[in-house]
C-alpha cells in the first residue's frame, strides 16, 4: 500500500532533518517540485550554469556522430608527409597553436591530430565516465543506505563499518596498485577489451569507493522517514520489506539524491582527469579530458592554446555542474545550511 | 639490455609518476645544494645498481668507472680506435691459445680506498662472483661470463661453479682462472677475440675485496678505487662524492681516462626530466652546476633549445629501436614483409619529437658498432611506408583481411602518440591494429613464451662494439626456455641463424667474425625477425657553470664525466 499521494507530497522536501517543520508549511496551491523549480529559476546563477551543463551534455551526445560523419576527426594524424601541420620541433605550425579553417582550436604538437576534435571527443568519454560511475555510486549507496537506516541493530553496524573501512581507505595508492591486476581482471570476467576495459576500471574504482558519501546520506534521511505513520502503516499491513523499501521510502528521497548526483558528476569529472593523470584509465588514442591534459601539460610553455584549452574545459564542466547542484540544494531545501 | 633499461628509464612509466612526483618534492626542498659548488648530476630515478658486477645501464657504466670503479682495461674520454687503454692493467692484456686464454698484469701501487693494495686475487674473487646467480643479479656476466668460463655445465647447462658464497665446485673456477703473482689469466670454452673489450665496457670483470663482500646486500654500497669516494649516500635520495686519498694519479693516465677536476660530486635523483630541464635552462640557482645524469631533453622543450646554444649538444646514441613481429602468431612470411613495407617511419619519429629526437635506421646493428652495414632488407624502405605495395603482398598472402595484429609498447606520452602514428598505414594496407600500451610489467609480460602481442618494440645497444652483443644476444633461438623468452621476443628460430652466430663467437678475428655476423644479419633482415625503426638522437644541455661537457662513445653518449669541470 502506498502512502496517500497528498501524504507523500507533503513530504517530499526530505532533505531536511526536521520534517515536522517541512511538513508544516501551509502552501497548498503549489507542490514542493514546483516551489523549488521556481526558486531555481529565480536563481540567475544556477540557470546559467543549467544551460553550461546542458550545452556540455549536448555536445558530448553529438560527438560521437559527428566523428561518424567526418565533422570532428580525432584520430588522422598530420606529421609526415604531404600533409605536415608541423614545424622542426614537432610543434604545429603558425601561431596560437595552429589555429586554421580546418582546425579551430590548432592541431597537437607531435602528433598533429585535430585538437578541437580530441576536446570534444574527450568530453564524451569524460562525461559517460562520470555518468556511469555516479549512477553507480548513487544506486549502490542508496540501495544500502535505505538497508541500514531501516534496519538498525547489526546490519546497520555492520554497514556502517564498512562504510568507515572504505573511507579510511588508501584509494589512490591501492588503485594504481592494482591497476595492472585489476584490468586484467576486468578483462577476464567482463566482454569489454581496449579502452573499454580500462574505462571499466576507471568507473569501478570510482563507484567502488564514491557510495558511501551517499549511503551516510540516505542513512540519515531514512532514520527520520522510518519514523512516520505512512511506514508504520505499510508495515502494520504486513508489507514485504523490498517493498517498503523501493516504494515507501526510496521515493521520499529523490531530492537529496538529485543533489547528490548532481554533486558527485563533477567530482567525478576530475577524478577521472586525475586517473588519466596518473595513467591508470582510458589509454590514448582513445581521447578523455584527463588523458588529452596529461598530455598537454609538458607543452605549458611550448603551446600554451593546446595546454590551456582542456585545463580551461575540465574548469568550466566541474564549476557548473557544482554551481548546478548547490543551486539545486538550495531550491529543494531552503533551510538547509550551506 | 644496455639499451632496454635505458629507454624505459629515460621516458618514464606512467605508474612511477606519483612516486616521483612526490620523490621531486623532496628534491627539490632539500636546500643543502644551494651552496654547492662541486658537480651535481641529477636523475628521475636512483642508479640501479652499484655493486660493479649487477651495473648494467648504459649511462652508469662509464659514470661509475671515470668516479669509483677502475678496470682493467678502459675506453679513453676521446673516441679513438676503439680500443680499450690500460687502467689497473699495465698493458690491454694479451691472448693465447687462439683467443682461448687471456692474461692481464695488474699494475703496482694500485690502493682500494682504505689503502690496501689492489691485487690479482681481488679479480679473481670479482670475476667468481658472476657465478652467484642468485645473489648477484642483474648484471652482464650471467650471459656472458658464465657461459663462456672454461668451467662444466651441469645437465641443465647451469654452470657447475655456483659462486664463491657456497663455493660448490670452486676448485673447478679456480682452474678456469689462476693468479700467477700479479698476473691473472682466464681461459674460455672457445675463442674469444674482442675480450678486453666487453672488460672496457662492463664492469663484470671489475676487481671486489672479499673481506669487504656481503653479498646481495652490497648492491647500494661503493668501495672505491678510483679517484673520489662516497661521503654520504641514501639508495633513494642520492648523494656525494669526494676525493679519495688513496688514489693516485700516477698509476693512472688521467689525462686519457680521468682527468677529476671537480672536488666533489652529487647525484640528485627524483626530478623529471620536464622540471630538471626547465631549471637548467632558466639557469637558476643549483642548476648552474647542473648535468642530467639519464634524462634527455624531453620533445616538448626542443623550442627552447636555440635560446641556449652554447650549452645545447646534440649527439647521436648507440642504440637502436626496432620492431619484432611475433614469429609464432604471425606465421606467413608475406604478412611480416607487408607489416614491415607499410610501417611509416617518418611519421613514428615525428609524433616521437622529430629530427632533433630520432634518425631513421636501416638495421638493428648501430652504426657505430663494428661490421655495421645497411640491412639488404630495410636498405631501400620507404619511410612513409609503401601502403600500395603492402596491400599487394597482403593479396598473394591468401591471408584472410583484415588481419587482427596487437601492437605491445612502453607506454609514455610520446609513444601512445608513435603508436597511434604507425599504426595508421598498418590499417591502411590491410591490418586490424589493437593498441596495447604497456607499464612497468613490459618486459616481462613480452618475454613470456605464449605472449599474445603481434607485434613488440624493443630497443637495443650493443654491450661492447661488436655485434655478437646484438644481433646474438637477440635472434640466438637457443635462449628461448619454457619460461621466458629471453631478449628474442619474437621468438625468432632459425637453425642457420645459430649457427652463424656459433661461428661468429668462436671467430678468432674481429673480421671473420664480422662477416659471419653480416650473413646472420641479412637473413634476419629477410626473415623479417626485426624491423628497424630510428636511432634515437641524445639532445643536452647543462648549467652554465658547467666547463668541459662531453659526450662519448665510452660513455654510451650520455654525459663523460672524465674531463667536466664546474667553474667556482
Amino acid at each position: 500500500m502506498t502512502a496517500p499521494s497528498s501524504e507523500l507530497e507533503s513530504h517530499l522536501s526530505g532533505s531536511s532533518m526536521e520534517p515536522e517543520k517541512a511538513a508544516g508549511g501551509d502552501v497548498a496551491s503549489k507542490s514542493p517540485m514546483r516551489l523549488a523549480m521556481g526558486r531555481l529559476r529565480r536563481d540567475k546563477l544556477s540557470m546559467i550554469s543549467l544551460f553550461v551543463v546542458l550545452l556540455v551534455v549536448l555536445a558530448a551526445i553529438a560527438a560521437p556522430f559527428l566523428v561518424k560523419w567526418g565533422v570532428l576527426d580525432p584520430y588522422t594524424l598530420h606529421n609526415s608527409g604531404k600533409d605536415n601541420l608541423l614545424d622542426e620541433f614537432t610543434l604545429p605550425k603558425g601561431s596560437w597553436g595552429g589555429i586554421s579553417k580546418e582546425h579551430p582550436l590548432g592541431v597537437e604538437p607531435q602528433a598533429g591530430r585535430d585538437a578541437m576534435s580530441r576536446f570534444w571527443y574527450g568530453i564524451t568519454f569524460s562525461l559517460l565516465i562520470a555518468l556511469t560511475a555516479s549512477l553507480m555510486a548513487v544506486a549502490l549507496g542508496t540501495v544500502l543506505g535505505i538497508i541500514a537506516g531501516f534496519s538498525r541493530g547489526w546490519v546497520d553496524a555492520l554497514i556502517g563499518r564498512v562504510i568507515d573501512l572504505t573511507l579510511s581507505f588508501p584509494q589512490t595508492l591501492m588503485l594504481l596498485a592494482l591497476a595492472a591486476i585489476g584490468l586484467q581482471f576486468i578483462k577476464q570476467v567482463t566482454p569489454l577489451e581496449g579502452s573499454a576495459a580500462e574505462a571499466g576500471y576507471a568507473v569501478a574504482v570510482l563507484a567502488v569507493f564514491g557510495w558511501p558519501q551517499t549511503a551516510r546520506v540516505v542513512r540519515g534521511q531514512v532514520l527520520s522517514i522510518r519514523e512516520r505513520e505512512f511506514v508504520d502503516a505499510a508495515v502494520l499491513l504486513g508489507a514485504s520489506r523490498r517493498r517498503i523499501y523501493f516504494r515507501e521510502i526510496l521515493p521520499n528521497l529523490w531530492a537529496p539524491l538529485l543533489v547528490l548526483f548532481t554533486l558527485s558528476m563533477p567530482a567525478y569529472v576530475s577524478a577521472e582527469a586525475a586517473l588519466s593523470y596518473l595513467g591508470v584509465s582510458v589509454k590514448p588514442p582513445t581521447p578523455t579530458l584527463g588523458n588529452v591534459l596529461r598530455d598537454s601539460l609538458q607543452y605549458a610553455t611550448a603551446d600554451p592554446v593546446y595546454f590551456f584549452v582542456p585545463a580551461i574545459l575540465i574548469a568550466v564542466i566541474v564549476i557548473s555542474f557544482n554551481l548546478l547542484g548547490d543551486g539545486l540544494r538550495d531550491a529543494l531545501d531552503p533551510k538547509g545550511n550551506r | 639490455m644496455l639499451k632496454k633499461r635505458a629507454r624505459f628509464l629515460a621516458l618514464g612509466s606512467a605508474g612511477l609518476l606519483a612516486t616521483s612526483l612526490g620523490l621531486a618534492a623532496c628534491g627539490s626542498g632539500d636546500d643543502s645544494g644551494s651552496n654547492f659548488d662541486g658537480l651535481i648530476l641529477v636523475s628521475e630515478t636512483p642508479i640501479d645498481h652499484l655493486d660493479p658486477q649487477r651495473i648494467y645501464v648504459g649511462a652508469d657504466i662509464a659514470s661509475l668507472s671515470r668516479l669509483v670503479y677502475r678496470q682493467l682495461v678502459a675506453y679513453p674520454i676521446k673516441d679513438g680506435d676503439g680500443l680499450p687503454v690500460p687502467d689497473l692493467a699495465t698493458d690491454t692484456g694479451t691472448s693465447a691459445k687462439g683467443g682461448r686464454e687471456w692474461s692481464f698484469t695488474v699494475k703496482d701501487g694500485v690502493k682500494w680506498e682504505d689503502g690496501s693494495p689492489i691485487t690479482c686475487e681481488d679479480f679473481k674473487y670479482g670475476a667468481s662472483r658472476n657465478f652467484a646467480v642468485d645473489e648477484i643479479t642483474g648484471g652482464p656476466g650471467t650471459a656472458y661470463i658464465v657461459p663462456r668460463l672454461a668451467i662444466p655445465k651441469k645437465a641443465d647447462g647451469s654452470s657447475q661453479y655456483e659462486g664463491p658464497y657456497t663455493k660448490k665446485g670452486q676448485e673447478l673456477f679456480d682452474k678456469a682462472v689462476t693468479c700467477n703473482g700479479n698476473t691473472i689469466t682466464y681461459r674460455f670454452t672457445d675463442p674469444w677475440a674482442d675480450f678486453p673489450l666487453a672488460v672496457a665496457s662492463l664492469h663484470m670483470m671489475d676487481p671486489y675485496k672479499e673481506s669487504f663482500d656481503k653479498g646481495a646486500k652490497n648492491d647500494d654500497v661503493i668501495f672505491s678505487n678510483g679517484p673520489y669516494k662516497v661521503k654520504d649516500w641514501d639508495t633513494k635520495k642520492g648523494g656525494t662524492f669526494e676525493r679519495n686519498p688513496e688514489y693516485d694519479p700516477a698509476t693512472d693516465t688521467p689525462d686519457t681516462l680521468r682527468q677529476a677536476k671537480p672536488d666533489a660530486i652529487k647525484y640528485k635523483y627524483g626530478e623529471k626530466a620536464e622540471t630538471l630541464y626547465e631549471r637548467i635552462i632558466n639557469d637558476t640557482g643549483d642548476a648552474k652546476n647542473t648535468v642530467s645524469a639519464q634524462r634527455r631533453v624531453p620533445p616538448s622543450m626542443f623550442n627552447q633549445l636555440q635560446d641556449v646554444k652554447d650549452r645545447y649538444v646534440q649527439v647521436d646514441s648507440p642504440y637502436v629501436d626496432y620492431l619484432v613481429p611475433n614469429q609464432s602468431r604471425l606465421k606467413n612470411p608475406l604478412v611480416r614483409k607487408a607489416l614491415a613495407v607499410s610501417t611509416n617511419i617518418n611519421a613514428w619519429i615525428a609524433a616521437g619529437g622529430g629530427e632533433r629526437a630520432y634518425k631513421p635506421a636501416d638495421s638493428i646493428v648501430n652504426p657505430s658498432v663494428q661490421g655495421y652495414v645497411p640491412n639488404p632488407a630495410f636498405k631501400d624502405h620507404n619511410l612513409d611506408g609503401d601502403v600500395a605495395q603492402a596491400k599487394k603482398l597482403l593479396a598473394q598472402s591468401g591471408e584472410k583481411l583484415p588481419i587482427a595484429i596487437k601492437f605491445s609498447y612502453p607506454q609514455t606520452d610520446s609513444a601512445d602518440k608513435q603508436a597511434a602514428a604507425i599504426a595508421d598505414t598498418w590499417k591502411q594496407a590491410g591490418f586490424n591494429v589493437t593498441l596495447d600500451p604497456l607499464g612497468e610489467e613490459y618486459y616481462s609480460k613480452i618475454q613470456k613464451p605464449g605472449n599474445d602481442s603481434d607485434v613488440m618494440w624493443g630497443g637495443w645497444g650493443a654491450d661492447w662494439p661488436s655485434a655478437t652483443t646484438v644481433t646474438a644476444a637477440l635472434f640466438d633461438s637457443r635462449q628461448i626456455n619454457k619460461g621466458s623468452t629471453g631478449q628474442n621476443y619474437g621468438q625468432y628460430k632459425s637453425a642457420k641463424v645459430d649457427g652463424l652466430f656459433d661461428k661468429a663467437i668462436a671467430a678468432p678475428t674481429l673480421d671473420e667474425q664480422t662477416k659471419f655476423l653480416q650473413e646472420a644479419d641479412a637473413q634476419l633482415g629477410a626473415d623479417v625477425a626485426y624491423i628497424p625503426l630510428e636511432i634515437s638522437i641524445f639532445n643536452w644541455v647543462y648549467g652554465s657553470n658547467v666547463v668541459d661537457f662531453a659526450t662519448s662513445s665510452a660513455s654510451n653518449s650520455f654525459v663523460e664525466l672524465g674531463p667536466i669541470d664546474v667553474k667556482k
